[in-house]
């Protein structure tokens, strides 16, 4: 794990993320702020830092270049010819860019709240952090970047084409689940972005499950994805 | 301990059998061409020695193991399999770097083996930049982190310059008269005609040949393989 997480400082891809991540934030937040009206209502603090989940979105396609980029690059033969357990190459990506992606969601936490608390501050504004209901948006929104993180490694061993698994898993995102979950009925709130969304407290759900249940179901996508991750890794062939 | 069996190795793709049924020893203390033309199941026979691609049929054992069963596999068998298996953002010591970790051998040797090879003026650039000769080297370096007693390159002379080939040569040479076994595959024959002590030629997924060189080789190659 240590060694995934050296690759990972090693280039520039990390970085690239996790600043694009920042000025998707900032520019959420500020739009909020900007159009938003009673501006003065306890739940618009709550409101413009649930917007730290949906880096989740960055977390997703970094799990996914965990593998998928490995198989770019070529770089799978060393990392099997080193590790031939092949499960142990794929959980030790899983605990890294799990790890990375919790990371991911403190940044953008703190990002969120300086955001916000500049803009309320400038409007005349309290920021009031002592209510329960904001700390259960700011965990919930770091561990769902660590979820999406995990159900993204998971992804890019399943599909090893990288931009194929990007493409899947935006295009999943952006157009199906929002297909799916009409076709679905009530199971539409066990979606994965839905589950994200209630874990997060994104204004935009309305009748989720309650968070626990959201953050539970989450890490079952997750290990869901690993096991399936780990049973084609192992049995495929690296030409 | 170090010897490389094959035995009854088959791989078939779908319809397209790749590797069939194929027998041959390597010994240590020489360099072995593994010889045939493009297509013939060179590069999947490496894979499958290297546990990389599973058999349909058949076994690839280094000294008596298959590679995955080896406790410390890069410790005892270098492989270049390709030119291109490099992050190309990565600086080729932070390459190594990664895999010195993996291999587990210290940090110190990255600088051994980047001097083996004559790298050590181009570690610090992304490997994006580097020429086909150089990402070669740096293949090369990584396959000697961890002073293995096998040596697997798969066409480890492409994009070589003609002082790389004879570098590359002079290295091969060191490892078998320490003793070590060298497999190398290739099917450029000027090359390997000075370089190996043995021949395995394929040809169609199937051995041809196995045995001391020909003293005309190629027309010998050209023969075995039509």
């Amino acid at each position: 794990m240590t060694v995934e997480l050296f690759k990972l400082r090693s280039t520039r891809t990390v970085w690239i993320l996790l600043g694009a991540a920042q000025l998707l934030i900032i520019g959420g937040i500020s739009g909020l702020m900007l159009n938003g009206s009673n501006l003065n209502s306890p739940d618009v603090l709550r409101k413009a830092v649930s917007h730290l989940g949906l880096v989740s979105l960055f977390t997703l396609v970094l799990g996914i270049l965990a593998v998928a980029g490995e198989y770019r690059h070529r770089t799978i033969t060393d990392a099997y010819l080193a590790e031939p357990r092949r499960a142990r190459v794929i959980l030790a990506k899983l605990a890294a860019y799990t790890v990375t992606g919790l990371g991911f969601g403190v940044v953008g936490l703190i990002t969120a709240l300086a955001t916000t608390a500049i803009w309320l501050a400038a409007k005349g504004y309290p920021v009031d952090l002592s209510t329960v209901d904001i700390w259960r948006t700011l965990v919930g929104g770091v561990l769902w970047n660590g979820a999406f993180a995990a159900i993204g490694v998971g992804v890019g061993a399943l599909i090893t084409n990288l931009i194929g698994a990007v493409a899947a898993a935006l295009a999943w995102l952006a157009l199906i689940e929002g297909i799916v979950a009409q076709l679905v009925g009530g199971i539409k709130n066990w979606l994965p972005f839905a589950l994200g969304s209630a874990l997060d407290g994104l204004p935009t759900v309305t009748d989720g499950p309650p968070q626990w249940q959201a953050g539970l179901a989450l890490a079952a996508y997750a290990a869901a994805f690993a096991i399936a991750a780990v049973l084609t890794s192992t049995r495929r062939d690296v030409g | 301990m170090t010897d490389i069996s094959v035995r009854g190795l088959t791989k078939r793709f779908g319809a397209v059998t790749a590797v069939r049924d194929l027998t041959f020893d390597v010994g240590p203390g020489a360099v072995t061409g593994f010889l045939g033309p493009n297509g013939a199941g060179k590069t999947t026979t490496l894979r499958m020695l290297l546990g990389l691609v599973r058999p349909t049929a058949g076994t690839a054992t280094i000294g008596g193991r298959r590679y995955a069963d080896l406790a410390h596999p890069r410790r005892v068998v270098g492989a270049v399999l390709e030119a291109t298996g490099f992050h190309p953002g990565r600086t080729g010591r932070d390459h190594l770097r990664i895999l010195a970790r993996r291999t587990g051998v210290p940090d110190r040797r990255v600088g051994e083996v980047l001097d083996e090879v004559a790298l050590t003026g181009e570690a610090g650039r992304r490997v994006g930049g580097y020429s086909l000769g150089q990402r070669q080297r740096l293949g090369l370096a990584a396959a000697l982190l961890g002073d293995p007693e096998v040596l697997v390159l798969d066409e480890p002379a492409n994009g070589l310059d003609p002082a790389g080939v004879a570098w590359l040569r002079k290295l091969l040479r060191g490892r078998a008269a320490e003793g070590r076994t060298v497999l190398v595959s290739s099917h450029v024959l000027a090359e390997v005609a000075q370089t190996v002590d043995r021949v395995v030629i394929v040809s169609g997924g199937a051995l041809r040949y196995a045995g001391a060189p020909h003293a005309d080789l190629e027309s010998a190659f050209l023969e075995l393989t039509s």
